[in-house]
Formats: structure tokens, C-alpha cells, sequence
């Protein structure tokens, strides 16, 4: 097994990873370079963009290359992320033998999430927090740590039975528009508006459209593209979601919000 | 000012939550939190001097990615940890949220208005962490701890 073959290697797994736990496209590039040269790797190219690395390393005159494609914006894992850069910063160091870093890359792609109770819950606060900043007051954010408590069990269900991205936020959204009526129509909480778009926070792409904007301003023009068509077509679902259910709300009971 | 702080430990409250939401390791969560409420702060305190919403965010995300390089130097983590926590009080996810709704629901006028709002509020976050992003790695190395290792 040459050397070259298995240090490309090492570089697309690493950068794999980076890119599907939420790093940035220039952290990931950086990183794979950094890898590359650290090996002594010679003529080696990556080209990233929001769904997939391209790379191709040159060995002994042959052109060794890869190619990667992966689903965008899954769900993140910073903490993957921070592990794959100690590993990097260590690798540059020459603190990292080529075997161990293989390793390490296997120990970090095993890192675990945070257990389902405890994605509940902070999701649950997360909606409150955000509730009340956006302008509701206390007995919202109470509805909408609920509201938002329920979200994240759909969605938790959501991802276990691989329901397509357009039909979770679809229902997902709807779910919590329905949350949000019927405990308001129960007489609990006070601002309709603000209790639904406290609890639709973990759905709104807000940090999707301004890292879109971010990879335009990088000059990552198809980076930027890929992320910004995502977002529109994630804001239509909720808006989706949510208007059938207000709508419907309008029309068969009369409520108007 | 009791609303202020109210307003401040809300925005800890969900940055810091959802920094845990997107896996940031249990000694990490808290700075995420802490880049969160500083920037909805400066965001509050800015709309009472000028009531710009757009200029509002630009002003916070200039101090929050100040604020998540000194914590990237200092806890040798990748700046996106912080960041991507600390910018959800600002980010227009309210925004995008009305713009899609009154299309739907074809209020056009209004539409437009939030969409160009968001628009505007979206690129002026994104500008001031371009910004901050390109200043001099030298200007932050002050902030680095000395470690052995």
C-alpha cells in the first residue's frame, strides 16, 4: 500500500467528517491541506463545496484522485468538529503517526450525540429563551418550552424513520402550529405569534442563510448557492406547515390569529 | 433594566441550549452561551441609541465574532463552535418566518418589505463577521494561553 494513496485517504476522511458535522468549507479545505503537507504529500488539490469534496493527489507520476459527495446540513456535531481539529493541529505538529490518526479519525466519527431526553429538553429551552426574546413574555415561553419539548420528539422520530428533509419540516411545523393553538385555545400563554415562532426557532434556517451569505462574501459562489436554495426550500415548508394549519384553524373553527 | 437582563439571560438561556442541541462538548456549551447574550446585549442597547434594526445586527456581530476569536485563541476550538451559538439571537429567523408566511398567505406588499428586511439584516451579520474574520490572526494572539504540550 503506498503511502500517497493512504495520506489522500486520511485527508478526505478528515475533511468527510468536518464537513458533515458543520464546519465551515474554508476550515475544511485548510484542514485537508494541512494534513496533506504535513505527510509530504506533493500536488495535492481539493476542491470543496457545500455537498461534496473533490480531491486528487499526484503520486509517482500517477494522478491518484477521489471523489466525495454527502447529504448537506445534517444534523451538527461540534463536537466532532472540535475533535478533528485537535487531530489536525496535532498532525501538523509531526505529533501524529499516520496508523494512530486512521485511529483517532474512527474514534471521532463514534463520538456520540447527547441522549434523546436531554435533545428534548434543551430544545425545549432553547424555544423558551428565544420565545421570550422575540418579544413574548413569561407564560409564552413556558408554551413554547412545551411546544418546542414536543417538536424535538417528532423530529428525534423523524430521523429514526429517514423521513425526507421537505416532509419533516413540512409536518414538523404543522405540529407545532397545532401545539400552539390548542394550548392558546386552552387559555394558556398570551401571544399567539411569538409562542409559534419561539418554537419553530430549531427548524428556522437563520444560520443557514447568514453562512449562505458568509460563502458568497468568501467567494465560495456555489457553496453560497447550494445553502441558499436550501434555506428557501426549508422556509417554504414551515411556511407551509404552518399556514395549512392556520388556515385550517380560519376556516373550520373560525379562529383568526 | 430589569427587562434588560431578563432579555440578556433569555438569550444565554437559548444560545447556551442550543449549543448543547448541536453536540458542543459539556465544557464548551457555556461560551457559546455567553457569545449570545453579549451580542443580543450589544443588539438591545444599540436599537435605544438608533433605531436600525439592520445597522443593530452589523454592530452585534462585529462584538460577537470579536468576542468568539478571543474564546477560539483562548480554547484553542474552532471559531464556528461559538459562533454558530452565539449568532441565533440575532440571526433573522423571525424574519424569514413572516417573509415566507405573508407570501403564502399572498400579502405581497408586506411580503416583500420582510423579505428585503431580512435580506438586508442576513448580509449585514455575514459582512460583520467577514470583517472580523479577515483581521490579523497577531491582533488576537495576545489571548493565547502558553501550554506545554
Amino acid at each position: 500500500m503506498n503511502d500517497s494513496r493512504r495520506i489522500l485517504e486520511l485527508a478526505i476522511k478528515a475533511g468527510e467528517i468536518l464537513l458533515y458535522n458543520g464546519g465551515e468549507i474554508f476550515r475544511v479545505q485548510e484542514t485537508m491541506l494541512r494534513i496533506a503537507k504535513a505527510y509530504g504529500a506533493e500536488d495535492f488539490h481539493v476542491y470543496i463545496v457545500s455537498t461534496g469534496i473533490f480531491a486528487t493527489a499526484l503520486v509517482d507520476g500517477r494522478l491518484h484522485s477521489t471523489t466525495l459527495v454527502q447529504i448537506p446540513l445534517s444534523a451538527m456535531h461540534l463536537g466532532r468538529v472540535i475533535a478533528v481539529n485537535s487531530l489536525s493541529r496535532d498532525i501538523a505538529c509531526g505529533r501524529c503517526e499516520i496508523d494512530e490518526a486512521f485511529r483517532r479519525l474512527e474514534t471521532i466519527e463514534a463520538i456520540p450525540f447527547y441522549p434523546p431526553w436531554m435533545r428534548v429538553l434543551v430544545t425545549g429551552l432553547g424555544c423558551a429563551g428565544f420565545g421570550f426574546i422575540l418579544g413574548g413574555d413569561f407564560f409564552d415561553s413556558v408554551i413554547s418550552f412545551l411546544s418546542g419539548a414536543i417538536l424535538s420528539c417528532f423530529l428525534i422520530y423523524a430521523d429514526r424513520r429517514k423521513l425526507s428533509k421537505i416532509i419533516a419540516n413540512l409536518m414538523a411545523s404543522a405540529l407545532v402550529t397545532l401545539c400552539g393553538l390548542t394550548f392558546f385555545h386552552l387559555g394558556l400563554g398570551n401571544h399567539i405569534d411569538k409562542i409559534i415562532i419561539g418554537s419553530l426557532m430549531p427548524l428556522v434556517p437563520g444560520v443557514a442563510l447568514t453562512t449562505s451569505i458568509r460563502d458568497f462574501l468568501n467567494t465560495d459562489y456555489l457553496s453560497g448557492m447550494i445553502r441558499l436554495i436550501d434555506t428557501l426550500l426549508v422556509a417554504s415548508c414551515i411556511a407551509i406547515g404552518v399556514g395549512a394549519v392556520l388556515g385550517a384553524a380560519s376556516l373550520f373553527l373560525g379562529v383568526v390569529v | 433594566m430589569s427587562g434588560l437582563l431578563s432579555q440578556v439571560v433569555a438569550a444565554f438561556l437559548g444560545s447556551a441550549s442550543f449549543a448543547l442541541l448541536f453536540q458542543v462538548p459539556k465544557d464548551q456549551f457555556l461560551f457559546g452561551g455567553a457569545a449570545g447574550a453579549a451580542s443580543w446585549l450589544c443588539y438591545l442597547v444599540f436599537l435605544r441609541f438608533h433605531p436600525s434594526v439592520v445597522l443593530a445586527s452589523f454592530a452585534a456581530a462585529i462584538l460577537l465574532s470579536i468576542l468568539c476569536r478571543v474564546f477560539a485563541v483562548r480554547r484553542k476550538t474552532p471559531i464556528t463552535v461559538f459562533l454558530t451559538c452565539g449568532i441565533f439571537p440575532i440571526v433573522p429567523g423571525s424574519g424569514i418566518y413572516y417573509t415566507v408566511y405573508y407570501f403564502i398567505m399572498s400579502q405581497n406588499d408586506l411580503a416583500l418589505y420582510k423579505g428585503i428586511e431580512t435580506l438586508k439584516i442576513a448580509v449585514a451579520i455575514a459582512l460583520g463577521i467577514v470583517l472580523v474574520l479577515s483581521l490579523p490572526y497577531s491582533l488576537f494572539r495576545a489571548f493565547g494561553r502558553k501550554t506545554q504540550n
